[in-house]
């Protein structure tokens, strides 16, 4: 579903941001995407999504190349980007129906999707309000709800859990693995090791640019026997 | 470095647009600020300048020399304080970072010195090249002493000061006595239409003083008595002392200046200690509103076209944020304002009249004349509006957005300029309409205006945008910011206006010095505008595509 091909990086021809990396999530995969701060994680999130261009390298999404067929590829993604303030001054409603618009939902499916998240994140009665009226939280929400409402076959979510209540971070890890269930794409990028542990198939981790790590967690612990994972992650990093 | 210095460095920071790393946008940018400083500033200086110097020499005959200056810098004044009302609301109460500086253990003095510092200099900054202008000619007429200069350059630096603390005491003193202002958009909207009240009131006050005419206008100002100027003097006393500073009595007058400006700054201070923090707590961005069930929303939720829906958003963004609502959309209807005063300042001449009876009798000068008058105004109510030329900058943190959804660039850029299209468009031909009703211009005439203003509007349209691909301004913690301090907005009023005016000048020339009959010239002219619309689409379409595509935010 996700298929990135030896991706360079770097931003005003100094800071190589990532470099040379390369790897894939299969339908069904949950993956999570480990690193510190300046890793290079939010840079990949975004030539995955097209936000940003790879100076070299292959990004294939859903069989279409984010760069030849941007459309196509975009139309297949679900993105939740690290800052929910967007368009603040629309309401709730008129948010979602411009992203179905944009996605082309049909109304009926639109409702359903629409009613049923919101009632998993308990965001119904606020959906006549105006976004600049919610809370951190209920913001990071109303991005959930209007990046998954297309059922995209590939979710890219960049730090989804930041800013949600308990019951709502639960919530959308068990989206996540409903989703994975269905044949689909997960990949998400988190500084939570507890949540990686808890829901990825696999987890990538990333520093200065490169993948020192690509495999499952019960791997990983294998090969550091003894040891939580906490101190794995901060011996990879901090080598 | 004191913390108030270092806070004051740091604020003016947040409102500068950001540098430009790339090589061909550094040049770019250079040749636009030296196209938009020689083009469009330095001219309009020049003609300040002459029209003080013309009217100084005669003045001083009948002792009336330092009315035109002081009555040109009242003028200046009224509108620093017009436009600061807005400026100091938001960088007092509403800008992003005060709910970072309320926090930190500073004084009121601090956040309220730093910040009333910061909104000064970057006031002093815009206003700079006309005040020097006015009293250069001032200076070079009256011919006072060499250290006027000296004066002058003190007053360019501190001429705000007085309209920027009347700003910042009545919106303090606002924010205390009125509950309901807790929220930014109530603030907006009343001060939106408070400047808006002011320009209508004042052109209306003008008018209906006894005439607004050219001769009226003249004798006012060679009254040594001038009545308007002592007025004036009462409500911004600091003018006339710099003003007769250059005159003579100059140690004393300077003295009185600081004093002026230094007591005013104490009392400024004083309100800050006694209101500012009681007022500034509590304050949130949105009105709460109240909520409903699904089934009474769901009724909205319907599928439109992508375009349709992005047009919907664009539109209620620009009506809603109130930033916008005054700066975009509020100012289309300030022109037929002006053009009433310019119809008033017509007074004995009649020019107007024998105007009006030349297109009725179908004179091809007049017809020419109106047809390019149309469409100029076209060009700068389009530009002044800024919807196009901050489209993109209107994005700010979220311009992301425009660049993962599955809808093309050049998609969203014809919404973006259908946007300013309509607006500006809309504009224009109920002008046109109105002038078709007065003028009795018949339909031929009202359609080919109405043609020609939609392609004006169109070309600067696209135009905008375009110029707004080249280095949007992202980072902005308050809409007012986006707008404020923008270079693309300026550089694209520059470029337009330019070439507006040798559009016109060349169609005027080629219709005196040619053999080519008015219908000639005004088919060339529609030809004209038709390849700047299709070089401005090509622009979007090849150039600002490409631009949005490589930026990385």
């Amino acid at each position: 579903m996700i298929k990135f091909e030896n991706v360079t990086k770097t931003y005003n021809k100094k800071v190589r941001a990532i470099d040379d990396i390369s790897f894939q999530v299969k339908g069904g995969e949950i993956v999570g995407f480990i690193g510190p701060n300046g890793s290079g994680k939010t840079t990949t999130m975004k030539i995955l999504t097209g936000i940003i261009k790879a100076d070299v390298g292959k990004v294939t999404i859903n069989k279409y190349n984010i760069r030849r067929d941007p459309i196509k590829a975009k139309q297949s993604i679900g993105y939740i980007s690290d800052s929910p303030d967007m368009f603040l001054r629309l309401k709730g409603t008129e948010f979602l129906d411009l992203i179905g618009d944009i996605y082309h939902v049909p109304t009926k499916k639109r409702r359903e999707k629409i009613e049923s998240m919101c009632e998993r994140f308990e965001l119904t009665d606020y959906l006549s309000a105006p976004i600049m009226s919610y809370s951190h939280g209920m913001r990071q929400k109303i991005m959930v709800v209007a990046a998954l409402m297309h059922n995209p076959p590939v979710w890219i979510l960049d730090e989804p859990m930041i800013g949600l209540d308990p019951k709502s971070a639960f919530e959308l890890k068990q989206m996540m693995r409903e989703h994975a269930k269905a044949g689909n794409a997960v990949f998400f990028s988190t500084h939570v090791l507890e949540v990686a542990e808890k829901l990825c198939d696999r987890v990538i981790i990333i520093k200065k640019g490169h993948i020192l790590y690509d495999g499952t967690l019960e791997q990983l612990e294998d090969q550091n026997k003894n040891e939580s994972l906490e101190k794995i992650f901060l011996e990879l990093t901090e080598k | 470095m004191s913390i108030f210095l270092k806070l004051t460095m740091a604020l003016i920071k947040t409102v500068e647009p950001g540098s430009e790393e790339k090589k061909y946008k550094k040049i770019f940018y250079r040749i636009m600020g030296f196209i938009a400083v020689f083009g469009i500033m330095l001219p309009m200086a020049f003609l300040v300048g002459v029209i003080i110097y013309t009217l100084t020499a005669p003045l001083a005959e009948i002792g009336s020399g330092t009315n035109a200056v002081e009555l040109f810098l009242h003028l200046v004044s009224v509108f620093s304080f017009v436009f600061g009302i807005n400026v100091i609301f938001t960088v007092f109460y509403f800008s992003g970072d005060i709910e970072n500086l309320l926090p930190l253990p500073l004084s009121p003095y601090q956040i309220i010195g730093s910040k009333f510092t910061a909104a000064l200099i970057s006031e002093s900054i815009m206003e700079f090249i006309v005040i020097l202008a006015a009293f250069a000619g001032y200076i070079i007429a009256a011919g006072v002493p060499f250290y006027s200069w000296i004066i002058a350059l003190f007053g360019m630096l501190t001429l705000p000061v007085i309209p920027l603390v009347y700003c910042g005491i009545i919106c303090m003193l606002l924010m205390l006595i009125t509950g309901f202002i807790k929220n930014k958009d109530t603030v907006n909207k009343i001060t939106g239409v408070m400047t808006f009240a002011a320009v209508i009131i004042i052109a209306f006050l003008i008018s209906g003083s006894g005439g607004f005419d050219t001769e009226h206008l003249l004798s006012a100002i060679s009254d040594p008595n001038n009545s308007i100027i002592n007025t004036m003097n009462f409500i911004f006393p600091h003018i006339g002392l710099i003003v007769d500073a250059m005159v003579g009595n100059t140690f004393i007058n300077i003295l009185f200046y600081i004093a002026v400006n230094a007591a005013a700054i104490a009392l400024f201070m004083l309100t800050a200690r006694l209101v500012y923090f009681r007022t500034v707590t509590g304050i949130n961005g949105a009105r709460q509103t109240k909520h409903k069930s699904f089934s009474s929303v769901s009724e909205k939720i319907k599928r439109r076209s992508a375009p349709v829906s992005y047009l919907k958003k664009e539109f209620k963004l620009l009506f809603r944020t109130p930033a916008y609502f005054s700066n975009c959309i509020i100012i289309n209807l300030i022109w037929p304002v002006f053009l009433y005063l310019i119809y008033l300042l017509q007074g004995k001449t009649n020019f107007l009249d024998s105007f009006i009876y030349n297109i009725h009798n179908g004179d091809e000068e007049t017809v020419l004349v109106f047809l390019l008058g149309v469409s100029a105004v076209s060009v700068l109510i389009t530009a002044a509006n800024s919807i196009a030329s901050s489209a993109l900058t209107r994005e700010g943190k979220h311009f992301a957005f425009i660049k993962y959804i599955p809808m093309s660039y050049m998609a969203q850029l014809n919404v973006k300029a259908l946007v300013s299209i309509i607006i500006s468009g809309a504009g224009m031909i109920l002008y046109v309409a109105a002038a078709a009703i007065y003028l009795n211009l018949g339909i031929k005439l009202t359609l080919c205006c109405c043609l020609l203003s939609l392609l004006s509007v169109s070309f600067v349209s696209y135009f905008g945008i375009f110029m707004d691909s080249v280095n949007p301004k992202l980072i902005w913690d308050d809409e007012l910011n986006a707008l404020r301090g923008n270079y693309n907005i300026f550089f694209n009023m520059a470029i337009a206006i330019l070439l507006e005016a040798a559009t016109c000048a060349g169609a005027y020339l080629l219709f005196k010095f040619t053999n080519f009959g008015a219908l000639m010239i005004i088919i060339i002219l529609f030809i004209f505008i038709m390849l700047l619309n299709a070089l401005s689409y090509l622009l979007c379409s090849i150039k600002a595509t490409k631009n949005i595509d490589s930026l990385s935010f």
